[in-house]
């Protein structure tokens, strides 16, 4: 178990710049996830940390020690690829056991100790004495990570480890990944571009995009509070809905109205009347068949389900397209007339940049 | 499977049993005289039915040059393509994993070695061995066989190497593995097809090679086609009954080693290439 820390760390690949000036503290003892989507430097950014890209400029820390000029075998790290590596010709306890023979300090019964127990916790014992080229993809992977766990080394890197596992068999994983990081009270970072595998296995989710982090936080805050429309966008399926609106003095009062809006709202916490950009998530619009005092008139112009059941809608409000996802069971028709309620409370406002901004809003008629 | 489409297919194998047949003729030919007498070799038209004999391969044991040239051929065929492969291995590895600049024009300069004609390197080479008196020298001869194995090595081998992923390499050096662990514990045994398909290849090339055995070799070192061209005459004419006995010996050990390795061999045919990204 150890501290992780990456000081302005910085990679560039000839002109293009993968990680750019990147400053981060990793907890000791938690899953953390970067996540994002290809090519935002998140794998360059991991590469680094285990010595197999050396970085441009800025250092890597273990525990505040300095492993920037260490070589990869001397930074006491285990790490699983996408692509499940394994010893071919070897059984699975062969495998696991593999890397353990560098440990000088190790004795024999300690090693086959440390086996069975990874064996176990990924519930492997019935496979161990298998040739590992008999097992499936995905038991395959489970002995990489058996094998990167058994050593017990500093720091736990996996790099998409799930990505190439077929459907059915990548839940299984998924849970079994989960289950392992919170028994095993390790510094894990984990890169995936996958969200639910990042909400399901993170503590903390560090977001990523074109080089740098974008936000940080828990799995509910980032998907939650997005510090940048792109954390609106990446997260969630369908990501946010991002609907241009103009921010205007109304009565003294800035005020955002429609097409969103029924009723003037108002806000506090801007410097005056500007253009901003309302991010709503899906399934945070409210449908329903009647007008209420808060609702647009909206009209369907596509209607599909997805997975669990819900409907995803595409809705034309005062000309603007927004997607909704509303409850398993209900049944929209395209063409059909409803009507759209957006609280505020579900809104996140950012700047025309891109940049979230930091708004209350009270409703006009509690100004009353 | 339908009647026409069967008949076919027995057509195509007869074909292919004709082609190989006629390839193999000459070949099965020498090896039936080496069983022969020396008036049945020479009978017209040629006898199929006779009496099989050891006396040529008697005469053959007996004769004071077979044993130093028999030796020189297995000695030095083995120790050469011995060390081209230990050589070969260590640079395809390089030149898959670091990529020096300039490989692929590394890479070509390498089998440009193979694309000139022996006879027009052979004067330079003896020049050369004249010079560092390396001529009739077995280590010599040794090291310029394993020279003209490398290149063709390096070509086989490092296809077969760019098939596996450096997944593999960087998953052990994360591991705590050594370059040395990950280049004899990790790659080595998953490019062993293509260490056995550069054996054998480059095993016939020089067991079977005559012209720098003939130019450079002396009495000691020199193999088995030197012996054959030097007996070729006897007695006022060509000295069958040793020809045939002495082919029949001399192409036994790369058909016994073909055939128990031609799984391997097909693959190194295709240069490992046709593996999936790992």
């Amino acid at each position: 178990m150890a501290e992780l820390e990456v000081r302005k760390i910085r990679k560039e690949f000839g002109s293009l710049v993968a990680v750019r000036d990147a400053s981060l503290r990793f907890d000791s003892a938690r899953v953390t996830c970067l996540l994002g989507p290809s090519g935002c430097g998140k794998t360059t950014l991991m590469r680094m940390i285990a010595g197999l890209e050396t970085p441009t400029s800025g250092d890597v820390l273990f525990d505040g020690k300095p492993v920037t000029s260490l070589s990869p075998s001397a930074r006491d790290i285990g790490m699983v690829f996408q692509y499940p590596v394994v010893y071919q010709g070897l059984t699975a306890r062969q495998n696991i056991m593999l890397p353990l023979r560098s440990l000088r300090t190790l004795s024999a019964a300690d090693r086959s100790r440390r086996v069975d127990d990874a064996l176990a916790i990924l519930d492997l014992r019935d496979v161990a004495d298998t040739d590992v080229g008999r097992l499936t993809h995905a038991l395959k992977q489970k002995v990489a990570v058996a094998r990167a766990i058994a050593r017990q080394p500093h720091i736990i890197l996996m790099d998409e480890p799930v990505t190439n596992i077929d459907a059915t068999t990548k839940s299984q994983l998924k849970y079994a990944l989960r289950r392992l990081t919170r028994e095993l009270h390790q510094t894990i970072v984990y890169v995936t571009h996958d969200q639910t595998e990042a909400m399901t296995l993170a503590d903390e989710i560090l977001l990523m995009n074109e080089g740098e982090i974008v936000q940080r936080g828990s799995p509910r805050e980032v998907y939650n509070h997005p510090a940048h429309r792109f954390g609106g966008w990446f997260l969630g399926n369908p990501g946010m809905n991002f609907v241009s609106h103009r921010v205007e003095k109304r009565a003294g009062e800035l005020t955002l109205g429609r097409p969103l809006f029924a009723r003037d709202t108002h806000l506090h916490g801007l410097d005056g009347e500007t253009d901003v950009i309302v991010g709503v998530r899906p399934e945070s619009l409210a449908i329903a068949g009647t007008a209420s005092e808060n609702s647009v008139p909206a009209r369907i112009k596509h209607a599909a389900i997805v997975t669990g059941g819900q409907q995803l809608l595409a809705l034309e409000v005062d000309g603007r397209t927004v997607k909704a996802k509303v409850p398993a069971g209900s049944s929209y028709r395209i063409g059909e007339d409803v009507h759209v309620t957006c609280d505020p409370d579900d809104v996140t406002l950012f700047d025309t940049d891109g940049g979230k901004l930091e708004v209350i809003f009270r409703p006009k008629a509690d100004d009353a | 499977m339908n009647g026409s489409r069967r008949l076919q297919q027995s057509a195509y194998h007869l074909g292919l049993w004709l082609v190989a047949i006629i390839f193999f003729l000459p070949i099965f030919w020498v090896v039936l005289n080496a069983f022969k007498s020396r008036r049945d070799i020479l009978a017209v038209p040629p006898q199929l039915a006779f009496t099989p004999t050891l006396d040529n391969f008697r005469d053959l044991f007996a004769r004071e040059t077979f044993a130093p040239y028999m030796t020189a051929s297995v000695t030095m065929s083995v120790a050469a393509v011995l060390i081209a492969i230990a050589v070969a291995f260590l640079a395809s590895y390089s030149f898959s994993r670091f990529k020096p600049r300039g490989t692929d024009f590394l890479m070509f300069l390498l089998l440009s070695v193979r694309m000139v004609p022996a006879a027009a390197v052979v004067i330079p080479i003896y020049m050369m061995y004249n010079l560092v008196g390396w001529r009739e020298d077995w280590l010599g001869m040794t090291l310029f066989y394993a020279m003209f194995s490398i290149p063709f090595s390096v070509w086989i081998l490092k296809g077969f190497i760019d098939g596996v992923s450096e997944r593999y390499d960087e998953t052990a050096l994360v591991n705590g593995g050594s370059r040395f662990h990950v280049v004899f514990k990790v790659i080595l045994p998953q490019v062993k097809p293509g260490l056995v398909a550069s054996f054998i290849f480059n095993l016939i090339f020089v067991w079977n090679d005559f012209l720098f055995s003939f130019m450079l070799g002396g009495r000691t070192t020199s193999m088995i086609p030197v012996l054959l061209s030097t007996g070729l005459y006897a007695d006022g004419g060509v000295d069958w009954p040793f020809i045939s006995a002495l082919t029949g010996i001399y192409v036994l050990p790369p058909v016994i080693v073909v055939f128990l390795f031609q799984r391997f061999l097909l693959v190194g045919m295709t240069f490992g290439t046709v593996r999936g990204e790992v």
